[in-house]
């Protein structure tokens, strides 16, 4: 659907209280959905496998897209639409998306469940808060990695110049201004110029300061933009939906369900989630994030995550041609092989239900600069791996991994890992003896469970 | 007129089946047939919001089901505080909430889980919203004469803010009448610290056990 056709019906809807639009419409909705269609968790199981279930899902999920529509926070009204509509989008909807320039252009596209072809890898400090003289030397050191495809998300610049940076604030654009330079300068560092940046820079305003074919983010860069739970969207999301279709980027649109929140448990969030697939490129999204959130973990690798995770993935992989990339948030943290043991759990139970990836990061980062290039290599080299696998391949897999972890999900007792500046040696830009020797013993041990990594 | 214990359970019901309808009739049962109200709340309305937060905690229910609750708690409490305040006497909570998220920060879902929470367990929780400018967190706890100020945020930028209300408390010499929490995904035990905020919690359940086991330093 056009823009200028959202944002009409954005002032024009349906007036609704946003507890009312949540509860009434969103909640009450899923609930009945998914009675009707019979839509339920087994304890215990990771990985779903019951391909009627997933399409069951989807059914529900553009059942209750078209009962609620999607709620626009600042005017306070419904933009609704009708099933054709919904059917429109999802027909024109592209199943890839390319980016990128010269040696470096590629395609992102729609997975199936068990394609054997490879994923697409996202990957990158994926918003960490990161120090202004560790910018280049991190984004480098994860562009150097040939496996990553897309530069991801590089970083946060909250202080800058040793002044913490205010939000809208002349300091926030100059940061703004830096994102994408630095990540410019990253990529040419690695020897990667044309390498895609998929970009997010912390405000609106942000986004056009970033943004410039010579020095910034390009339009062959994609840009993300955040969906706000369930099913909603502000001025900020709509004013960079408008910026990201004038420059002509694709447009990597990102949700996060709440797993206890109001779609209830894992199943029904299930039917949420792919609700919010549908509604993301019904706005106009060419990529489609799903990053679940939990309302006890906080993290995507618990068992409600990973069902979920897999579920909803499969759900639009069979029914559609969506583009799906899932996000890997984890409670372990860098430099522990508990980080590893996470994200490797999810890779696979994804990966296999048609999902691209983006991650990895801890859900909790401690300071700044806590990301290791090296671990990103691992996931991405688990993530191939899972191509070509099938389900009931990865499902004992991912029900071992998920063993040595399931104790130390909480934020509380997960690894507290190490920093970029710790794992790496910062004059070659190489991991540490210490770290190289982790990442060995990591790609050992997931050979030993049946992983084929190389 | 049905005795105590009908009463009773017929306020445990409707806080159970997230019947507002029902809290409110029970609860007027209740002063009607002249029951001691503090007996009441806590055996009719304390004990099931008990168990329900409890089962939130283990996720047998979710959020709907805990804001229903809370909701229907809410309605049966109005008419037994009219009834205590009709007859002289002092509303008892465990202490006075102001909540919001802060300013240029519009996520309301973790901000709404904590209040809930809070509210089911025996706190008045007055919900600002989002994007809640700094000044009207220190307006709303005056006027609601509040002991605590939670300030959510989900961004590491609007975070600032948390800091800003904090110092703008202290600049006015008001900082030691609130006790301040923080919380939201990129606040950390150690910021909470560096901003001079009493407390973090990570989720609903700490924000409770985080104000319950600290009363003796915000009670008044």
């Amino acid at each position: 659907m056009n823009f200028k056709e959202i944002a009409k019906r954005g002032e024009t809807g349906r007036l609704m209280d946003s507890n009312d639009f949540l509860m009434k419409r969103v909640a009450a909705s899923a609930l009945k959905l998914q009675k009707q269609y019979e839509i339920k968790w087994e304890k215990g199981t990771l990985v779903n496998q019951d391909d009627d279930l997933a399409d069951r899902v989807w059914t529900a999920g553009r059942e209750l897209l078209i009962s609620t529509g999607i709620f626009s926070m600042n005017s306070n009204r419904v933009i609704e639409f009708t099933a054709e509509e919904i059917d429109f989008a999802l027909r024109f909807t592209p199943d890839r998306v390319f980016m990128g320039q010269g040696k470096e252009r590629k395609a992102v596209y729609h997975r199936t469940v068990e394609d054997p072809r490879k994923p697409f890898i996202f990957a990158g400090p994926f918003n960490a808060d990161t120090h202004e003289n560790m910018f280049v030397k991190l984004n480098e050191a994860f562009a150097q990695e040939k496996i990553i495809d897309s530069l991801l998300f590089p970083g946060y610049l909250k202080e800058l110049d040793g002044q913490i940076i205010r939000p809208q604030s002349g300091l926030a654009t100059r940061a703004a201004v830096l994102y994408g330079q630095f990540a410019r300068e990253a990529i040419q560092r690695a020897g990667r110029p044309g390498m895609p940046i998929t970009g997010h820079a912390v405000m609106a305003s942000g986004e056009i300061a970033c943004s410039n074919e010579e020095w910034g983010l390009r339009s062959t860069d994609p840009r993300a933009m955040v969906l706000i739970s369930e099913l909603q969207v502000d001025d900020v999301t709509m004013t960079r939906l408008a910026y990201y279709q004038a420059v002509g980027c694709p447009i990597y649109m990102a949700f996060t369900p709440l797993i206890g929140g109001y779609g209830g448990g894992p199943a029904r969030t299930a039917i949420v989630a792919v609700a919010s697939f549908i509604a993301s490129v019904v706005l106009g999204g060419e990529i489609v994030h799903i990053g679940p959130q939990h309302i006890k973990y906080k993290q995507q690798t618990n068992e409600h995550s990973l069902f979920l995770g897999g579920l909803a993935d499969q759900a639009v992989a069979r029914n559609s041609k969506i583009i799906v990339t899932t996000s890997h948030t984890t409670s372990g943290r860098p430099g522990s092989a508990q980080y590893a043991r996470e994200f490797s759990a999810l890779a696979l139970t994804v990966v296999t239900g048609g999902s691209n990836i983006t991650g990895p990061r801890p859900a909790e980062p401690l300071g700044f600069n806590n990301v290791s290039p090296l671990m990103a290599r691992l996931l991405a080299e688990v993530a191939h791996a899972a191509a070509g696998m099938t389900r009931a391949e990865v499902a004992p897999i991912v029900e071992k991994l998920y063993e040595t972890y399931k104790n130390k999900l909480s934020l509380d007792n997960a690894p507290v890992g190490q920093p970029f500046e710790e794992l790496y040696n910062l004059k070659t830009l190489t991991p540490t003896p210490e770290h190289q020797a982790l990442y060995d013993e990591l790609k050992d041990e997931f050979i030993q469970m049946g992983i084929p990594l190389g | 007129m049905q005795d105590k214990e009908q009463i009773i359970a017929a306020m445990q019901a409707s806080i159970r089946d997230y019947d507002e309808v029902a809290a409110e009739a029970s609860a007027r049962q209740a002063v009607e047939a002249g029951l001691d109200l503090m007996e009441t709340v806590e055996k009719g309305f304390a004990v099931p919001i008990r168990e329900l937060g409890e089962a939130f905690d283990r996720m047998d229910i979710f959020l709907p089901e805990l804001m229903l609750a809370a909701d229907a708690m809410a309605k049966g409490m109005e008419v037994l505080d009219r009834a205590v305040l009709a007859a002289g006497g002092e509303v008892k909570n465990k202490g006075v909430v102001v909540l919001g998220t802060v300013a240029g920060d519009i996520h309301d879902i973790g901000k709404t889980v904590v209040g809930a929470m809070l509210q089911a367990n025996g706190y008045d929780v007055h919900d600002l919203g989002v994007e809640v400018p700094d000044t009207q967190f220190i307006e709303a706890a005056r006027s609601h004469n509040a002991d605590i100020i939670a300030m959510s945020a989900l961004l590491s930028t609007t975070m600032l803010h948390q800091r800003n209300v904090i110092e703008l408390l202290s600049n006015k010499g008001e900082r030691d009448n609130y006790f301040i929490i923080v919380g939201g995904a990129p606040v950390t035990p150690a910021w909470s610290g560096e901003i001079g905020a009493d407390g973090s919690a990570r989720d609903a359940f700490g924000a409770v056990k985080l104000l319950d086991s600290h009363r003796e330093a915000w009670k008044r």
